[in-house]
């Protein structure tokens, strides 16, 4: 399943003014590959990664995933593509703190009743991401890069054809970044989804197969 | 500052106003409490006028006492004016519909009493001239008028149904001077009721004279006012009052007692001095009294003066027997004379002879003198047995008849004190006819049994006694409380003058006599009536505790918003922290913007207080008018109470802001930079120390409950309370330690929004345990309230319940001296056949009443001397009624009416008494004692052996018969009856015996009914409480809304989160809204679970069923009202986009 994104426009309604964030943006990413998106603050790297991940509508252009365009389905169906098809990785984790790492992993596939084999799946990815010695730690009692580890675990518990990661390492010392980033590539790599990065890193942004620069509201390759 | 809190206006402004309803509801609740207190103050101050203080007494004295105590130049100085008036109680009945009305005071009054009042109240009676003088002979009949004028006041108006022009018959009781439960007191209808047809030619508004009553009662009275001579002639006693009124004009202590006794004659005590020839010749003073019997006290009195005279006296008792008998020969009705022989030896009082002129002996008890003409009608000698039968009058005031055995000792001769005829008082009746056949003396007489020689005796030696016996015999067979002496001859000393000595006996024995014991007490009726204005009830307390809910839940919401503004400026803090502001620096400045926050809330609280106030007033005049009995209740506003309602609201507010302020330190610097703002309510050693509360709350709940059960104390309010309570604290702690303890894993299945529900539920375990505290405090509110509320009707026929299994009762104006259960008695009173039909297979019990002030929740003022209550002894016998406590320090009985005849030491009786009344409005508890006047105006202590609960008995404290008589002799008559009618034939009884018995008053009312006015009374209480509560749940339900916005506010994150990983809306909305129905559903379990437990003894044992249709919809209501805030309040929330949740965080 591919990603196409084309001609993306988004502006936002201020007061009594219109503010362009997003001003034709357009790139493709192929299944298996990996894409970091890089650009300065307020530049629209998360707006991107929203509408991608239909969290959010754009005020123009398409958007197609696997030839598929997300904004025609329902609602209903729209949350239930998400849930089956994206995975989110934020810069804060947004682990639930009053569930168990276990729990936490599990809590995707609790959107949408009947997906037996979750467990099994969670514990196996919790194991690739080093965490299975934590299954029952709550969130307070692990260290940053145990929580964004419990995170793309989460991410990934769907088998998501697209993996959307914003500022996965932003909060993290270098040593737990690198962890991260190399964790991130390596289970991509098992997964072979797409992989869409937003980062300020250029650090990071290197070690992905691609790399976009947003300016102006347009994109460009890096 | 001024920054802090302009820029956080919102917040501040809606702290500003839970401050204000917080203080709004606090100072309203204090508001209303002094409304009451001043409302029954301005009450009093209208129906007394310019009366000050007051005389009632039992009997009627010279009118011109008025006057002469008005011309002492040192009662002058201290009196404006004194007022002799009439006051009666009676009843009314309309001559044209016979509608009746009881309980209503009579007035005679003359101008004098119209002067004790400001106001001209009436328009048409009391119009003054242009001499502002009243028109004095408006209650005159005017021309034409057949019958003397009479002027009602508004309420006896509207009892009556009548106009003015319409004839009144208007029944009062008649003094008599004998009392009317002994030989010689008549009990005839006729004699005990005064009636007098009027014409109403003026109706009075009801207030200043209108209102008149001397007992403080919110309710008005109902008043009818004639002139006071025509009630004087009506009631026999012209030229006399009973009532005396005084004006102190300026506020004086003067005691007006003092001046009784340089005015009152020896007449105004009932007794006569007069001269008679002794037999001898002597010139004596005899001593007797209009009640035909000397009272001890009097006679005690007349010993000891008669001694300081050097003086020798003389008792005499006289007594009619009904016959004389010795085989089969008799004498009928022969008066008896009992003395002392030796003292008949004595020169000055002459002495009986025997036939052989030698003195008679001293006499034994068994032994009796005969003079000479009945010994030969006996043909008696010495040694022979005599039957003597006469005579008495038993406890239920009936005569029976009595006889006793002597042996004729001696015969005396015609002669000397034999046949001195000033030895027989003036028999009522018998006195002064002509012929025995013409005889009314108010006892049965057998006429057919007079023969011609008792003619010729009578016409010879009239009233002569014809037998003797010893003085010891006469008192122990004839005495009664009211004395055993008939007369008290008194002799000159040597060398004294009569004309010098009468005049020195009398003064020194008016000296000696006490007018309280007789009556003649002055009361300061106004200060009293101020002081009980203070109320039996604290109103302030009831309210603030009836709104104790709104203030927690106000309180609660002020904590809550606080720590939402603190929790909305964490970064603030921890930036001051961080930058070196010392904590308690910190804290200062936000307790500054507290403080200040919560001075304006105040203030604008005191200004929604009046309004408060205003609106609980309108509430208890309206509809929880059956609570106070009275629409005459105004808001009064007294500065003192804004600020203590201020200060006390300002301390709790700025007390609420501490805790939330101390519970900073609890939070780093950095934490606080780093945006983690919720507050640890408690440490984990704090919850550690916590741990043992649910079980620990529990045993001894169930310990508690155990004991109701099995020591009968299921009824105990205390006790239930208790259970609740910790039922209540163990329930919530329970629900606390589940929420700090792990939850079972989550599952993908269609309950999965339940399942993240209940475990997010737990996460935030301070706000989930405040909302389920606020849901199960209103639950148990509810439930409580609900359990206690009562009908009535579940317990009237029980004999072991409030009305002891009679199914009416009935109180009477004039007292009824007849048994209504004997054919006699009703005979007596006029009841035809067909009435003595009906009344088969009803029992009737007759109790004697001591007036007082109602003890009762139907009266506002603080009783002072409750109305007592004399249980008979086969009503103390037959036992009954329901017992809730009982004295620890007497023996147990199995009846516990017996405690009644304890003997409890000298002038303390037992008592016992309703124990709501005793609870709330006597505030008497078990073994409490209560110190009142008896009768003679000593005190009297009462002591409380035991309560019933739920009775019939709220308005009095009961005393046994025996206590009664002792201590308040002259109760005859009986004014109370409790009436045990057939099953479904208590109304056509209730109408008859109503019918019958007109002229006495005699009002019925169902037993039923009469507990369903004290429970209207509770039941209103509580519907008072429950609307208030009902008040603070809406209040507290804003607070739960304000608790689920700012979980969803903080969760903001977390939904974000959930939405990117697919989640509904639909799904959120189903999981925030389970996660709020559980904590709803968790609180009603735990309010509702501990309040039935709590009340559960009181149903289980007296299978009484809880009212079910009421407090389930209530409860559902709670439910549903909690579920649509919650709505409403997800709605709002879940409208604000999520997104910026997740960019929030960069």
């Amino acid at each position: 399943m591919d990603l196409q994104v084309t001609q993306l426009v988004k502006e936002f309604e201020i007061g009594d003014k219109t503010v362009s964030v997003l001003d034709g943006v357009s790139f493709n990413v192929g299944p298996g590959d990996s894409t970091a998106i890089m650009g300065p603050s307020g530049s629209g790297k998360s707006t991107v990664l929203h509408i991608i991940g239909t969290l959010e509508p754009p005020t123009g252009g398409d958007v197609r995933i696997g030839a598929r365009n997300p904004f025609a389905l329902s609602e209903p169906d729209m949350a239930r593509f998400r849930n089956k098809s994206i995975g989110f990785v934020f810069q804060d984790h947004h682990l639930l703190p009053q569930y168990s790492v276990l729990e936490n992993t599990l809590v995707p596939t609790l959107a949408f009743p009947g997906n037996a084999a979750g467990e099994a799946r969670a514990r196996q990815l919790l194991e690739r991401v080093g965490l299975a010695h934590r299954l029952e730690h709550r969130p307070a009692q692990l260290s940053g890069g145990e929580r964004q580890r419990v995170a793309i675990a989460r991410a990934l518990i769907n088998r998501p054809a697209i993996l959307l990661c914003d500022e996965p390492t932003g909060n993290l010392d270098q040593r737990s970044a690198d962890a991260v980033a190399e964790l991130l590539l390596e289970l991509h790599g098992q997964e072979s989804n797409v992989l869409v990065v937003v980062t300020h890193s250029s650090k990071l942004a290197q070690r992905f197969g691609r790399r976009l620069e947003l300016r102006g509201g347009r994109c460009v390759e890096a | 500052m001024r920054r802090g809190l302009t820029h956080h206006w919102r917040v501040n402004l809606a702290v500003t106003l839970a401050v204000a309803v917080c203080t709004a509801v606090l100072t309203g609740a204090l508001l209303v409490g002094d409304s009451v207190r001043a409302s029954l103050q301005d009450l009093t101050l209208d129906r007394l006028g310019h009366i000050d203080t007051s005389l009632v007494a039992e009997r009627f004295f010279r009118a011109d006492l008025a006057e002469e105590l008005a011309t002492l130049p040192d009662f002058a100085d201290s009196f404006e004016r004194v007022v002799g008036t009439i006051l009666l109680r009676g009843n009314a009945v309309h001559a044209g519909t016979r509608t009746r009305a009881s309980q209503i005071n009579v007035l005679g009054i003359d101008d004098a009493f119209v002067d004790l009042f400001d106001e001209p109240t009436t328009s048409e009676i009391f119009q003054r001239q242009a001499g502002n003088r009243p028109q004095t002979m408006s209650l005159s009949p005017s021309s034409g008028q057949l019958f003397p004028s009479i002027a009602v006041n508004a309420s006896l108006q509207r009892e009556l149904g009548a106009e003015v022009g319409d004839q009144l018959l208007v029944h009062f009781q008649i003094g008599s001077e004998v009392p009317r439960d002994t030989l010689l007191g008549s009990r005839e209808t006729e004699d005990v009721v005064g009636t007098i047809r009027t014409t109403l030619v003026a109706v009075v508004q009801d207030r200043g004279i209108g209102r008149f009553d001397l007992n403080p009662h919110q309710a008005s009275p109902m008043n009818a006012f004639l002139s006071l001579n025509d009630l004087q002639a009506a009631v026999e006693q012209p030229g006399r009052v009973n009532t005396l009124l005084l004006d102190r004009g300026s506020v004086n202590n003067t005691d007006p007692q003092q001046f009784l006794k340089t005015s009152l004659h020896l007449a105004d005590f009932g007794l006569g001095l007069r001269t008679i020839a002794g037999p001898t010749g002597t010139t004596l003073v005899e001593i007797k009294s209009e009640e035909f019997v000397i009272r001890p006290a009097l006679m005690e009195a007349i010993e000891a003066t008669a001694g300081d005279l050097r003086a020798s006296t003389q008792n005499l008792q006289t007594y009619m027997s009904n016959t004389l008998q010795i085989g089969d020969r008799q004498v009928p009705y022969s008066m008896v004379l009992a003395l002392d022989i030796k003292e008949g030896l004595q020169r000055p009082f002459g002495h009986l002879e025997l036939l052989d002129g030698s003195a008679a002996p001293a006499l034994a008890a068994d032994e009796i003198l005969l003079n000479a003409w009945t010994a030969s009608e006996l043909g008696a000698s010495a040694g022979d047995e005599l039957r003597m039968d006469y005579y008495v009058v038993g406890l239920d005031e009936q005569l029976r008849t009595e006889e006793s055995h002597f042996r004729v000792a001696e015969i005396v001769a015609m002669s000397n004190l034999a046949v001195d005829a000033d030895l027989t008082p003036e028999y009522p009746g018998i006195e002064g006819v002509e012929n025995i056949a013409d005889w009314e003396p108010p006892f049965p007489v057998d006429l057919a049994a007079i023969r011609e020689v008792d003619e010729e005796y009578w016409d010879t030696y009239r009233g002569t006694p014809k037998s003797f016996v010893a003085a010891e015999t006469g008192y122990r067979l004839w005495s009664t409380r009211y004395g055993a002496t008939t007369s008290v001859r008194v002799a000159l000393p040597t060398g004294t003058n009569i004309t010098t000595f009468i005049p020195k006996l009398e003064s020194m024995l008016l000296e000696r006599l006490d007018a309280q014991d007789y009556g003649f007490r002055f009361v300061d009726i106004k200060r009293h009536g101020l002081e009980a204005a203070g109320g039996a009830t604290d109103f302030g307390q009831l309210f603030l505790a009836f709104s104790i809910f709104l203030i927690l839940s106000s309180l609660m919401i002020v904590s809550l918003l606080f720590t939402l503004g603190i929790e909305r400026r964490g970064k603030e803090i921890g930036l001051l922290l961080a930058i070196g502001y010392p904590l308690s620096k910190v804290r200062r400045k936000f307790l500054a913007e507290g403080a200040a926050i919560a001075t304006l809330g105040c203030a604008l609280g005191l200004i929604a207080a009046v309004s408060y106030g205003s609106l609980m007033l309108w509430g208890l005049r309206t509809i929880w008018l059956a609570a106070v009995g009275s629409p005459l209740l105004y808001l009064h506003v007294l500065p003192a109470t804004l600020v203590v309602g201020f200060a006390i609201s300002a301390i709790a507010v700025i007390g609420s802001i501490l805790i939330t302020l101390r519970r900073l330190r609890r939070l780093s610097p950095t934490r606080l930079l780093a945006g983690v703002t919720r507050m640890p309510a408690s440490t984990i050693q704090e919850r550690q120390r916590r741990r043992w509360l649910a079980p620990v709350s529990f045993a001894v709940a169930l310990g508690l409950l155990s004991y109701a059960l099995a020591a009968d104390q299921a009824s105990n309010p205390g006790i239930a309370f208790g259970i609740g309570a910790l039922l209540l604290t163990a329930g919530l702690a329970a629900f606390a330690t589940w929420c700090r303890r792990p939850h079972g894993s989550l599952s993908s299945n269609r309950f999965a929004a339940i399942g993240m529900a209940v475990r997010s539920s737990s996460w935030n375990p301070n706000r989930s345990i405040l909302s389920v505290a606020l849901v199960a405090s209103a639950c148990f509110t509810i439930v409580t309230v609900a359990g206690n509320t009562r009908d009535p009707a579940l317990d009237a026929h029980v004999i072991e319940e409030g009305a002891g299994g009679y199914e009416l009762l009935a109180v009477a104006d004039v007292p009824l001296h007849q048994n209504l259960n004997e054919v006699s008695g009703r005979f007596d009173l006029g009841f035809d056949a067909i009435a003595e039909t009906q009344l088969e297979n009803v029992r009737i019990s007759q109790l004697r009443l001591v007036p007082g002030d109602d003890a009762s929740c139907l009266n506002l003022y603080q009783p002072r001397r409750p109305r007592l209550l004399g249980v008979t002894d086969e009503l103390i016998d037959r036992g009954g009624f329901r017992f809730a406590a009982l004295s620890a320090e007497l023996e147990a009985n199995a009846n516990p009416w017996e405690l009644l005849r304890a003997d409890l030491g000298s002038r303390v009786i037992p008592a016992i008494g309703d124990a709501s009344s005793m609870q709330w409005i006597l505030k008497l508890p078990i073994d409490g004692e209560l110190t009142i006047e008896d009768g003679h105006g000593e005190p009297l202590t009462l002591r409380l052996v035991g309560t019933v609960r739920e009775s019939i008995f709220q308005s009095e404290l009961l005393i046994s018969e025996a206590n009664l008589l002792r201590y308040f002799p002259d109760r005859s008559g009986f004014s109370y009856f409790l009436i045990d009618a057939p099953a479904g034939r208590d109304l056509e009884i209730a109408a008859l015996l109503e019918d019958w018995l007109e002229p006495f008053g005699f009002d019925v009312t169902r037993t039923a009914d009469r507990i369903a006015s004290f429970l209207v009374v509770q039941n209103t209480y509580l519907l008072t409480f429950q609307t208030l509560g009902g008040l603070g749940l809406l209040l507290g339900t804003i607070g739960l809304g304000i608790v689920l916005v700012r979980n969803v506010i903080e969760r903001r994150g977390e939904l974000a989160t959930l939405r990117a990983f697919g989640f509904r809306r639909a799904f959120l909305s189903r999981m925030v809204l389970a996660e709020n129905a559980f904590l709803l559903a968790i609180g009603t379990m735990i309010g509702s679970v501990s309040a039935l437990l709590a009340i559960a003894p009181r149903f289980v044992l007296s299978a009484v069923e809880l009212p079910w249709g009421a407090l389930l919809p209530t409860l559902a209501a709670v439910l549903v009202v909690g579920m649509l805030a919650s709505l409403a309040a997800m709605i709002g929330t879940l409208r604000v986009p999520l997104l910026p949740a997740l960019k929030a965080e960069r």
